[in-house]
């Protein structure tokens, strides 16, 4: 097919008459472009309403009201929003939230691209066994991932042995303050750096094997190729990156509830855990709550991502 | 010189080795896991090898009809799940890149938006419009739902964003149309992006866990997180089959990633370089 | 021609799933001739033995009668109350579901549940036990039909460990002093000497039978119009916590919640608070570790026997008072809980004896059964511990929460036990005040 593509163009090129007729044909086909352009869009457009957009306006008319099934709902305003918004455990979960995913994020960042660079670096079958490799914690249930490393955390477990190694002392990584986030991070960058690594090297394989053969005749070692070179080319990706990174690990809450059950004392407390908890009761107060909770944490991550696009101010990704 | 390619390229492959036994280490441990008793899993001290090897909980599992029919209806839905929504999403990822129409920016929020949109925000509402639909209990309710992303379309995009536009000029030139030009040109370019991207559906698919629970009673279609759901409770999981189930469950995504990986070559254009 | 080929086939595979769907949504809605009444019954997933005798008598309840036919499905524990909700919201919930006594007034205040009087003969309303009887009636109405009761803590010793460390096996620890005691003393560098809730989502449940014990009181009013957390004899509650983990004496790092008996099976800790569920556990998983085990009342701070130290929790089945088939439905809970006192005895046996009967006609049944009156935890645990078993508190989890917190923080050294305490009351007094809580309370 991409065969025929090319013919298409070799074709084309001969006489220049006939291409600028052909030009012109194309521009008038411009007007039709809108057509084709809302034909494309209109499964997205489609689905996303129904299934996402519809249900996301019908949960804000509801997050107005304190909700009954069984009775008639009572419109309330903006009450609930005032109830979740001076609730201090639920700024509390945004700070917990948001430094989990500083944590997670940038880790994931650099490890996937220490870890592309590798096996761009290995060649043969050691590639497509490292490519499958990262790959593979993400299949793992976090279930599962919380009983390992629930494990590799006990007074007597593996993490405590390393320190031991070093000199230091055993330390209870899931109950103590300093230590219990980033205890839970340690399993979040394991789960994901594996999508981000593939994205990471599939954007490096593209990069011109010309700018990095220029750059070793200037002499220019590793590290330097990597400033100048790499991470300038793969801007967009790491923004990409950044942006759907922080987006899902601020909202992680199945590592918290099953290692930590968001303690000590809240500080592992993420905005899903909180909202997931404030639902246990199921009365029309906590599924008002946490309904409304859950929008403010939308509103939140969106207007978080939007901030980073216009510091990025990268046109480019923001705006078509 | 050689030599000392040499010398780097065996101290590479080395060091990848290590990685990777240190990223597979907890994978081969919860492997090891499922031959373990149901409570010995959770003894202390660690303990990487079972006392006795116990095949129970594999062939326990390998014999459970309710088991491997689950692998298989979440396998067909997860493979239809992953073609629809590279489809949706690469078509409106390509229109986005490509094409000028009027009230873009507006359609280009409803499209993105939904990326931060909690679960929990909609997860009632939701329901209601599947039911209202009657889409309960049919595959349906599990494959549609999820196929347009944000994610997977914002990441296309950049991809196409990037693509070289003289060959599409060309070929508008010679009259072909925008459709030809999606379904020949790009489509054919976007196998590494498809199988970045793809493996993260069929993955989101395979690993749901609330929604196939919320609209699914019907054990012709109950999905293979429900079933592992079924060795949990809060009065003492059944770690041993927990372990073995999980790690069956995780082969088929294994296996698909390394018969698709070798398209991971070359050609994810998304880093703006011509 | 070519071009718009092109086009159609796109057009076509977008909307093909759609069509899809619309298909097998059609095909799948088919049926529903007449014949006899369907209804659904859901239940929260718990032990496998549960489920197990469930799908018997479910099974058996179909084949008996050909008016009602019972659709039976569990519901994993983790997510049943979005399900619930989910399905409440859609208009689909279940005409039966399994609903634990301290949801009960909450869900009558909503309207959620259909009154059984008139629906059931008398006669099974007679047969609850008084104490129970209370925990399914509100303004005089029987809401939900009780199934059983389980206290929420019963200590669980290790008889060897404890002739090992030179104690007395036969004279367990009364107070809590003597428990700190015991705990210090059987704790060894490989075991550690008790294991207790550690985490504010479990101490938030796990403690009210200890919250009782300590104040005679929850920490809110009997009409819920005032918190009562900053009451000074809370002191002792959270420094007998704080004491336990300070010490060493519980694991610092859990590997599981309060409700999972699995370190102790293991062999990880010499004693175990937790509820009456875990002799199930024990017997089903830990077969070995039932002839070294020993149970006993859990200790009272002062030592007085009858100061309640556990909450009676325990799941009912409820009907849902949208449902179209009441009275249907409403046989089925007659059938299955209230009806042959056979179909509950059988329950029981299969818990190991780990739960208990609501019904003085079920008592009987199982005084003919020799394994029940030869288990030895049976005895114990019916006769010290159950009479003196308060109700769980029927107030929003919000409340308990901020107790499982306080708690938490003066074991974690997070805060002082008295900020701890008042901090649990001013988020308390906010619960009070934003969830209009101000005399609804029903006298806990």
């Amino acid at each position: 097919m991409a065969k025929e593509a090319t013919g298409l163009i070799e074709r084309a090129s001969p006489r220049m008459v006939a291409r600028r007729r052909a030009t012109a044909r194309a521009q008038r086909r411009l007007s039709d472009s809108t057509l084709t352009a809302y034909l494309m869009i209109a499964p997205m457009v489609g689905l996303l309403a129904v299934f996402v957009l519809w249900p996301l306006v019908y949960a804000v008319w509801l997050s107005g009201h304190r909700i009954s099934f069984y009775q008639p709902s009572v419109w309330v305003g903006t009450q609930f929003y005032h109830f979740v918004l001076t609730d201090p455990r639920f700024w509390h979960s945004l700070r917990i939230g948001i430094g989990y995913a500083a944590m997670v994020v940038p880790t994931q960042m650099v490890l996937a691209l220490l870890l592309a660079s590798l096996i761009k670096a290995v060649s043969g079958p050691m590639a497509a066994v490292l490519k499958t490799t990262v790959y593979v914690p993400a299949v793992i249930s976090s279930v599962v991932a919380s009983v390992v490393f629930v494990f590799i955390y006990q007074d007597a477990g593996l993490a405590n042995w390393v320190i031991g190694l070093l000199g230091m002392k055993p330390v209870a990584w899931l109950n103590d303050p300093s230590t219990a986030l980033p205890a839970i991070a340690a399993p979040g960058v394991w789960l994901g750096f594996g999508i981000a690594t593939l994205i990471l090297l599939a954007a490096m394989l593209d990069i011109p094997q010309s700018y990095y053969e220029s750059a070793a005749l200037d002499g220019a070692g590793w590290f330097r190729t990597m400033r100048y070179i790499t991470i300038p080319l793969l801007k967009n990706v790491f923004l990409f990156l950044f942006v759907t990174g922080f987006t899902l690990t601020v909202q992680e809450f199945q590592l918290p509830l099953i290692m930590t059950g968001g303690g000590p004392v809240d500080d592992t407390n993420t905005p899903n855990l909180f909202i997931f908890n404030s639902f246990r009761d199921g009365t029309p107060y906590a599924t008002s709550f946490s309904l409304a909770a859950s929008l403010l944490l939308f509103v939140v991550l969106g207007a978080i991502s939007l901030i980073v696009f216009k510091l990025v101010r990268s046109t480019k990704a923001v705006d078509g | 010189m050689t030599s000392r390619r040499f010398a780097v390229n065996a101290f590479s492959n080395a060091f990848a080795l290590l990685i990777c036994l240190t990223i597979l280490f907890p994978l081969a441990w919860m492997a090891m896991a499922g031959f373990k008793g149901r409570t010995e899993v959770l003894r202390t001290p660690f303990q990487f090898f079972p006392d006795t090897w116990n095949p129970h909980n594999y062939s326990a599992i390998l014999h459970d009809h309710q088991f491997m029919r689950a692998m298989t209806v979440t396998f067909i839905g997860a493979v239809l799940f992953t073609i629809g929504s590279l489809f949706v999403n690469s078509l409106a990822a390509y229109a986005f890149a490509r094409l000028d129409f009027p009230f873009k920016t507006f359609w280009w929020v409803v499209c993105i938006t939904p990326m931060f949109v909690p679960a929990m925000a909609i997860l009632l509402t939701s329901f209601q419009v599947v039911t209202k639909l009657h889409m309960l209990n049919t595959m349906t309710v599990l494959v549609l739902p999820g196929i347009a992303s944000s994610l997977q379309m914002f990441f296309l995009r950049q991809f196409y964003l990037n693509y070289p536009s003289s060959v599409e000029e060309a070929a508008l030139i010679d009259g072909a149309n925008r459709w030809q030009i999606f379904l020949r040109i790009y489509l054919p370019q976007s196998k590494a992006p498809f199988v970045v991207v793809g493996t993260g559906s069929f993955l989101a698919f395979w690993n749901s866990y609330v929604w196939p629970v919320l609209t699914i009673t019907n054990p012709d279609l109950t999905q293979i997180m429900q079933v592992l759901g079924n060795f949990r409770s809060d009065r003492g999981n059944d770690w041993g089959m927990l372990m073995a189930g999980s790690t069956i469950a995780a082969l088929p995504t294994i296996i698909l990633l390394l018969i698709f990986q070798r398209y991971i070559v070359k050609g994810v254009r998304i880093a703006g370089m011509k | 021609m070519r071009n718009r080929r092109a086009g159609l086939i796109a057009v076509a595979a977008a909307t093909f799933v759609t069509a899809l769907c619309v298909t097998a949504t059609s095909l799948g809605n088919a049926g529903s001739a007449k014949g006899p009444v369907t209804i659904t019954f859901w239940q929260q997933k718990f032990e496998d033995y549960q489920q197990a005798w469930f799908k018997k008598y479910v099974t058996a309840f179909n084949k008996s009668q050909n008016k009602v036919v019972v659709k039976y499905y569990v519901v994993p524990a983790d997510v049943w109350t979005q399900k619930l909700k989910a399905a409440q919201a859609a208009g689909n919930q279940p005409d039966v579901a399994t609903t634990s006594y301290g949801n009960i007034a909450a869900g009558v205040a909503d309207g959620e549940f259909t009154q059984l009087d008139g629906l059931m003969p008398k006669s099974d309303f007679t047969d609850i036990k008084p104490n129970v009887r209370g925990f399914v009636t509100i303004k005089g109405k029987h809401y939900a039909y009780p199934m059983l009761v389980e206290p929420s803590t019963v200590l669980y010793y290790r008889k060897d460990l404890v002739k090992a460390a030179g104690l007395d096996p036969s004279k367990p620890p009364t107070t809590w002093a003597q428990l700190i005691a015991w705990a210090k003393k059987l704790t060894t560098p490989k075991v550690k000497g008790m294991t207790i809730a550690s985490t504010a989502g479990d101490l938030g449940w796990s403690s009210w039978g200890l919250q009782y014990n300590a104040c005679g009181h929850l920490p809110v009013n009997p009409d819920w119009s005032k918190g009562w957390a900053s009451s000074p004899c809370y002191t002792k509650l959270l420094q007998f916590y704080k004491d336990l983990f300070q010490g060493g004496l519980i694991p610092q790092q859990p590997k599981v919640g309060y409700a999972d008996a699995t370190p102790y099976g293991n062999g990880e800790v010499a004693m175990m608070a937790c509820g009456s569920w875990a002799i199930g556990q024990l017997k089903q998983d830990f077969p070995k570790m039932i002839a070294k085990t020993a149970v006993a009342e859990f200790p009272s701070w002062d030592g007085n026997p009858k100061r309640t130290t556990a909450t009676l929790g325990g799941w009912t089945l409820t009907l849902d008072s949208k449902s179209k088939n009441k009275q249907a439905a409403a046989s089925f809970i007659h059938y299955l809980l209230a009806g042959d006192p056979k179909i509950m005895a059988s329950f029981f046996q299969a818990s190991g004896y780990s739960k208990y009967t609501v019904r003085a006609s079920v008592d009987k049944a199982l005084l003919s059964d020799p394994k029940a009156n030869k288990d030895p935890f049976m005895k114990i645990i019916s006769a010290k511990i159950v009479p003196y078993g308060r109700h769980e508190p029927g107030y929003p989890w919000d409340i308990a929460f901020a107790m499982g917190t306080a708690i938490e923080s003066a074991m974690k050294n997070n805060a002082s036990i008295d900020s701890a305490l008042k901090t649990a009351n001013d988020s308390i007094n906010r619960t009070i005040q934003t969830q209009g809580l101000a005399g609804t309370g029903n006298g806990n």
